[in-house]
């Protein structure tokens, strides 16, 4: 990230400080009255995860299916097989009761009309998430995932609510 | 090989073939709309991929996206991006109408600028194929209008199984009344770029 970026949004973070925003290949947890929020999901899934009693969320922008996919420098939290027990195991260091995790996820779409060959990616990044959040014994309660369009999404850890932003759909919550 | 550790050499290299690819697409596109359209390669840059939604202002901002993957001696990706008005002003450039006639991004002038883009892309495939003698071929284009961040992920999730880095050649289409700024990123594989720069004598 550039530092004109990370001045934006410090700045922004100083403007809401409720509002916490989760970049590309970053975690994050945090307790009520926080909002997590991650934009452009494209390819990549958000993954946002709730304990309903403690109410301490943690939210996840995946980029890629597992660290094996990848020997460039980056991110290690853009992989689903880093980022996810990473992510609970923060969550559980906060706290929350491991068996008391859900999770809600949105993205994975194909953004291209027409044929390029990165139609995968999305579905395979879905897949690679959906299977790490099964050996780490959370269960999935709602998902969006697919389709062609982009998502913002703000996991509020006040209620659990879920809410998707986009240009096709406009918001609503999951 | 990686982009990061090119030198101004090499740069100037790359970007001298990007001017000559922009100066074949224009002469294309002129012939296709049938009257004097110019296209200038101002600037040439390396940079992160993460870096590439904050060029439009943020990850949101809406943009017009047209991706080809390549095929041939040298694989990877182009995208061409362009702001949405950016895009619009595009379509009103190539009718050499007044910038502003064209108001709505639909399937015509989604249609329109993967032409425009797809033109451009090809002409700089073939001037860097022509000089480095190799073969590098645009497979079918493909296209969408959402926000900066999501496209960019998008490919370059596709990429990072290769490439972390963009080669980006800053493009201005222009005629005597207007003037419109579009981005070309070029994502060659690692290995691709190592046997372009060696045919280009500049390993």
């Amino acid at each position: 990230m550039s530092e004109a970026s990370a001045l934006l949004r410090d700045l922004a973070q100083a403007l809401d400080p409720t509002h916490f925003i989760v970049g590309v290949g970053e975690i994050a947890c945090a307790r009520e009255p926080e909002v997590l929020v991650t934009q452009a999901l494209g390819s990549c899934v958000g993954v946002a995860l709730w304990d309903p009693r403690l109410r301490i969320g943690g939210l996840a922008h995946v980029m890629l299916p597992a660290a094996s996919c990848s020997a460039a420098t980056g991110k290690r939290h853009r992989f689903a097989d880093i980022a996810i027990p990473d992510l609970v195991e923060r969550m559980v260091d906060m706290g929350a009761g491991p068996r008391r995790i859900v999770a809600k996820l949105a993205g994975g779409a194909s953004m291209f009309r027409g044929e390029s060959g990165i139609d995968t990616i999305g579905d395979r990044n879905v897949a690679a998430v959906r299977d790490q959040l099964e050996r780490a014994g959370v269960p999935i309660v709602v998902e969006e995932t697919g389709g062609s369009h982009a998502r913002t999404i703000e996991l509020s850890t006040a209620t659990g609510i879920l809410l998707v932003r986009s240009y096709t759909y406009g918001i609503h919550e999951i | 090989m990686r982009f990061n550790t090119l030198s101004e050499m090499q740069i100037d290299a790359l970007r001298e073939t990007g001017s000559i690819g922009a100066g074949h697409a224009a002469t294309a596109l002129s012939q296709l709309v049938g009257h004097a359209i110019s296209i200038d390669v101002p600037t040439l840059e390396v940079l992160d991929v993460g870096e590439v939604p904050e060029l439009f202002g943020g990850p949101e901002t809406l943009v017009a996206g047209v991706h080809v993957r390549l095929l041939g001696d040298v694989g990877g990706s182009m995208l061409f991006l362009a702001e949405r008005a950016s895009a619009l002003a595009l379509v009103d450039l190539m009718h050499a109408r007044p910038v502003g006639t064209a108001r709505a991004f639909s399937a015509d002038e989604e249609a329109l600028v993967t032409h425009v883009a797809s033109i451009l892309m090809s002409a700089y495939l073939a001037a860097i194929g022509r000089l480095a003698d190799v073969s590098l071929l645009p497979a079918r284009p493909s296209s969408t209008l959402d926000m900066a961040g999501a496209i960019v992920q998008a490919v370059t999730s596709d990429a990072a199984l290769r490439a972390d880095v963009a080669l980006l050649l800053k493009t201005r289409f222009y005629d005597a009344d207007t003037s419109v700024d579009a981005y070309l990123f070029f994502l060659p594989d690692p290995a691709g770029l190592g046997v372009l720069l060696g045919r280009l004598g500049v390993a």
